[in-house]
């Protein structure tokens, strides 16, 4: 019987093939025999199908008997279900928010994974497109010096395999060599174009400045991607010419907000960096460049930056020693990327080489690479790709959590209808079908699960997006909830039902009907099967629980890191007035003035200015990055900060020597310089400093040293930081772009207004940009660390309290079934004390088994996050330690109940139930 | 189970029963039984052919008979049915239940 209906309904659509051709058989059949006798083909033909029937209609009656029977037996299953749900109302509840809660954070995660990992971008043919890489050995092998054809750069590079370096920025005269294999000769390339992150700009629309992402690109740009406008025209080859008329394509969002609709934007003059331009076109509203991290609300012409950054910007097109531009391809059709790559490495690696200044040089020469180019630039993915998959593992096990535990309550629930089951048994219900019927009952409940998990994962994606951008300023990682999750999300509810629904269903129509009925007791192989989920159930949760032991600690260390200045009560913000067309020596003045102007604002104890903040100031790119000199002695590994009056003061750095930079520092008195403790006593001992000089080769100026301050973590927080650091003047090394920081009194965000309203007056044209709390800004730097610890923290409240339900279900399961035991043992003179003993011996056991287990999982599984921590070693005792005994506390405060329950039976009231 | 009532059939349900019968003689093709059926019925009973396919759906389903890909007499290639044990149970209530109905019936009219 159960493989008959099983094979009815797995195989409908062979069966229905195999029905078709028995009918055709037998019409061709009965149309042989009326032929041999006598008829002509076409009537004996007729006459057949006359006989026959409707033959669409004998089909579809056919089909309709095993449907309506499958489809009949799932409504009754479906109807049973919900009356079995409704009957037992708080296990239904529990079991539907365990699985909202693990489908729901599954969903939220993989949501994310879908939007960096796996989406194309939305241009045409994406898959034809490649991104041009180069891989070399790193410039600074051995010896602290770089060695290395690429001289300066504008742009990234990041590391590769075995310590080498990858970087996606060339020459523009590489460019220009690779440009022929777009011609008829060397057919790989249908295009080949180039573009450059042009950062933040200052955008002037009819005298309103704000700041605006800029991407600098080729005239082929947009007819290599295959992107046309959504009004006006996008940029060609003819506006990509030194000389030619300013224009520029601005972003559909763009549009929207300044011009309020793409076809009010064209032809409207525009300023970028106070340069005049027009707009001649908007970008569809998808389309957001090359690179998923990155949505610019502006592209002007390849050339327009010898017009916003100057004629000195002329040299970055002849000079074959500077990295700037980037380029993607597109593939001929038929042309593979192994093709194209072997076609144009050689090309490169002449061109490279001829670049080559010394045998240092030669002996590690960038070599191309192509990359696929369908989902943009990797830079995302990158930063991303390994965070969610570690995240994506946690939740994972959160569900598979999630799924143990209701198997288990299950299991306890089975008993209960086990002499339901038994008797269905023994009146002949076949075991299939109660195994069909209880799994349609735990698919339901999965269904609803995730219903209710894709509400849950709504408001995931929001906590998340919020956790992840941290105050970034043009975060463009958004997740959707699109067709492709949804599928997802529903096959994992499925699979889900099934998973914690097999075995209980297996279990509880084991055809051992007659000790059932007879006593209507479980017996041994369940009770088994509970402890081994219970057992699992703590071992994950474990895992998870030390992984968020390691984030929380990674972060308190970060946090506890010495900074050596105020991380309260400071407002950060940051203006450029060169791109509103100020020029030195004004500009030097204008930010002097406007520092002492924020200083008279009412609760402003003290206002300085400096380069960019403390804590971006390795990334940032320093006043001076050549070689310094102290005497003939190289200082290695120190930062320079170019720096404002009152900056230590404002700070709070100490000053333990001399003075700091103050207004008497003009741009025409001679140079000078505080420098950190750690430099002083690195370089000068015991000597004094005071008075001393550091050489900036580069610049060829000497600055004399005037202060010492107390040591300053300069940089980030992790490993980059360096305490040595070196401050100038801002009127002497005069920074094109200047963050001002603001000590105040109370909240420092309720001085916004005031700053916006001076910066105005001062100079419309500059928008006030990254405002932000110094602690805000320090913390901007550890989001990913912070967004871990959060979520993981969470995570492991979760695990655990749904452990602690799981053994808290079992267990009172357990002394229920045992009430008779317990009864004749209290009746025989066991103490109270030592029932509850009984019951928790048993919760430490499992509790024990779990931790055996998950022990050195966790210390194989911690390994893989190492790159997640700092300061913190992946097999940290203490957190395994603290995991270990919170799980213990938890588990024996989940048991007592049970064991209070237990030994407060009154034995001859147990001994009558017996 | 069926729940569309079938057309040609004098009897309701007799259909089944014929082809029961059929197949506890021996093992046959669809084709073949329509044969059989007319053939020994002196073409008295005419079966619309099409409505076998979903009545042998319903003994299949049912258990009674099997089906099995085969060759025929004239070699070609037919799903060949056979009666099973609970199929030859069946054919033997319902055999009884036919007699006992006919037999009413025949009383009722004068016949016997």
């Amino acid at each position: 019987m159960l493989m008959r209906r099983l094979r009815y309904w797995t195989e409908s659509a062979r069966r229905s093939e195999s029905l078709r051709e028995e009918m055709e058989l037998h019409l061709a059949e009965r149309a042989a025999e009326l032929e041999a006798n006598g008829m002509t083909a076409e009537n004996a033909q007729a006459e057949a199908r006359r006989r026959f029937g409707n033959v669409e209609l004998k089909r579809e009656d056919s089909r309709e008997i095993w449907m309506t029977r499958f489809l009949s037996e799932l409504g009754q299953d479906v109807r049973y279900g919900l009356r079995a749900m409704a009957g037992n109302k708080a296990f239904s509840a529990l079991a539907v928010l365990l699985l909202a809660l693990g489908i729901g954070a599954n969903t939220a995660i993989y949501s994310f994974m879908e939007s960096i990992l796996l989406r194309s971008l939305p241009v045409g043919d994406p898959e034809s497109l490649v991104v041009l890489n180069w891989h070399s050995r790193p410039p600074q092998e051995g010896n602290k010096e770089w060695v290395h054809v690429m001289h300066g750069i504008q742009g990234h590079f990041w590391p590769g395999d075995k310590g080498a370096l990858v970087s996606g920025i060339f020459p523009y005269p590489a460019l220009e060599t690779l440009r022929p294999f777009t011609q008829e000769e060397n057919p790989v390339f249908s295009t080949l174009f180039g573009y450059f992150n042009g950062l933040h700009r200052t955008l002037a629309v009819r005298g309103q400045a704000t700041s605006a992402s800029a991407e600098y690109v080729t005239g082929d740009y947009f007819r290599g991607l295959e992107v046309s406008a959504a009004a006006g025209r996008l940029i060609s080859a003819e506006d990509d010419r030194p000389g030619a008329t300013a224009v520029a394509v601005i972003s559909f969002a763009t549009s929207r907000n300044r011009f309020g609709g793409p076809s009010n934007a064209i032809g409207q003059p525009i300023l970028v960096d106070n340069i005049p331009f027009t707009v001649i076109g908007v970008t569809p509203p998808e389309f957001f460049g090359v690179d998923p991290a990155a949505a610019p609300d502006l592209y002007l012409p390849l050339r327009a930056n010898l017009l916003t950054d100057g004629p000195e910007a002329a040299r970055m097109y002849s000079d074959g020693n500077f990295y700037w531009i980037e380029m993607m391809g597109r593939l001929r059709p038929g042309v593979s990327m192994a093709q194209a790559q072997a076609a144009l490495a050689p090309r490169f690696h002449q061109w490279v080489a001829a670049t080559a200044k010394t045998d240092g040089e030669r002996a590690k020469l960038p070599a191309l690479i192509l990359n696929p180019g369908a989902e943009g630039l990797g830079s995302l993915r990158r930063q991303y790709s390994k965070p969610l998959y570690v995240l994506l593992a946690m939740v994972g096990l959160i569900l598979a959590l999630a799924c143990a535990n209701i198997a288990n309550l299950l299991l306890a629930r089975a008993a209960a209808r086990r002499r339901e089951m038994a008797v269905r048994l023994s009146l002949g219900a076949g075991r299939f079908r109660l195994v069909r019927q209880l799994l349609t009952e735990s698919v339901m409940l999965a269904s609803l699960g995730g219903a209710l998990g894709v509400l849950f994962a709504m408001w995931g994606m929001r906590t998340l997006t919020l956790l992840l951008s941290n105050g970034q300023e043009n975060f463009t990682l958004h997740a959707e909830l699109n067709w492709k999750v949804l599928g997802v999300t529903a096959a994992l509810s499925v699979i889900c039902g099934l998973l914690f629904g097999l075995a209980p269903a297996i279990q509880s129509t084991r055809p051992d009907v007659m000790p059932t009925l007879k006593d209507g007791r479980g017996g041994g192989p369940r009770r088994r099967a509970q402890h081994v989920l219970v057992v699992a159930q703590i071992a994950i949760s474990f895992v998870i629980m030390v992984a968020a032991g390691l984030f929380v600690r990674t972060l308190n260390r970060l946090h506890s890191v010495q900074l050596g200045y105020a991380r309260e009560n400071i407002l950060l913000f940051t203006l450029n007035a060169r791109q509103a067309g100020h020029r030195d020596p004004e500009m030097t003045t204008f930010y002097a003035n406007l520092r002492k102007r924020l200083e008279s604002i009412p609760g402003v104890n003290s206002a300085t200015l400096s380069q960019s903040s403390i804590i971006s100031a390795g990334s940032a790119g320093g006043a001076y990055r050549g070689t310094m000199k102290i005497g003939a002695v190289t200082i290695a590994g120190a930062g320079v900060m170019a720096a404002g009056p009152r900056f230590l003061t404002t700070m709070r750095i100490p000053i333990l020597a001399g003075r700091e930079i103050n207004e008497r520092d003009q741009a025409s008195s001679p140079p000078v310089a505080v420098i950190s403790e750690r430099l002083a006593r690195t370089y000068f001992g015991n000597e004094n400093p005071m008075g001393r000089r550091i050489t900036f080769v580069d610049d060829k100026r000497d600055l004399e040293i005037v202060g010492v301050s107390a040591n300053v973590r300069y940089g980030g927080l992790k490993g980059e930081g360096s305490l040595m650091t070196v401050f100038t003047a801002a009127s002497q090394f005069p920074p094109d772009q200047v963050t001002y920081a603001l000590l105040v009194a109370g909240d420092p965000l309720n001085y916004v207004r005031s700053v916006q309203e001076i910066v105005r007056e001062a100079d419309s044209r500059i928008p006030v940009t990254k405002v932000a709390t110094q602690a805000a800004e320090i913390d901007r730097t550890i989001s990913r660390e912070i967004t871990f610890s959060k979520l993981c923290t969470g995570f492991a409240v979760l695990a655990l309290l749904i452990a602690c339900v799981g053994l808290y279900g079992t267990m009172s399961y357990n002394v229920a079934r045992q009430i008779g035991e317990i009864g004749t043992r209290m009746a025989l003179g066991a103490q109270r004390g030592a029932v509850v003993w009984m019951v928790l011996r048993r919760v430490l056991l499992l509790a024990a088994a779990g931790l055996a287990i998950s022990v050195p999982v966790a210390l194989s599984a911690s390994r893989l996050v190492k790159s997640f921590l700092f300061e913190t070693q992946p097999d940290d005792p203490r957190t395994l330690a603290i995991a270990g005994a919170v799980l213990l506390s938890a588990a024996i405060l989940a048991g007592y109940a049970p064991a209070r329950r237990a030994s407060r039976i009154d034995p001859l009231a147990a001994l009558r139930h017996e | 189970m069926g729940r569309k009532a079938k057309k040609n059939d004098s009897l309701p349900g007799s259909l089944d029963m014929l082809i029961l019968r059929t197949l506890s003689l021996r093992d046959l093709h669809g084709y073949g039984i329509v044969q059989f059926i007319q053939q020994s019925s002196d073409n008295e009973l005419l079966v619309e052919e099409g409505s076998l396919y979903p009545a042998l759906q319903r003994l299949d389903l049912n258990g009674w008979i099997n089906g099995a890909w085969g060759v025929t007499s004239n070699n070609r290639r037919a799903r060949i049915y056979r009666i099973t044990a609970a199929g030859r149970k069946q054919l033997a209530d319902e055999t009884r239940k036919y007699a006992k109905l006919t037999l009413a019936i025949a009383r009722v009219m004068g016949t016997e």
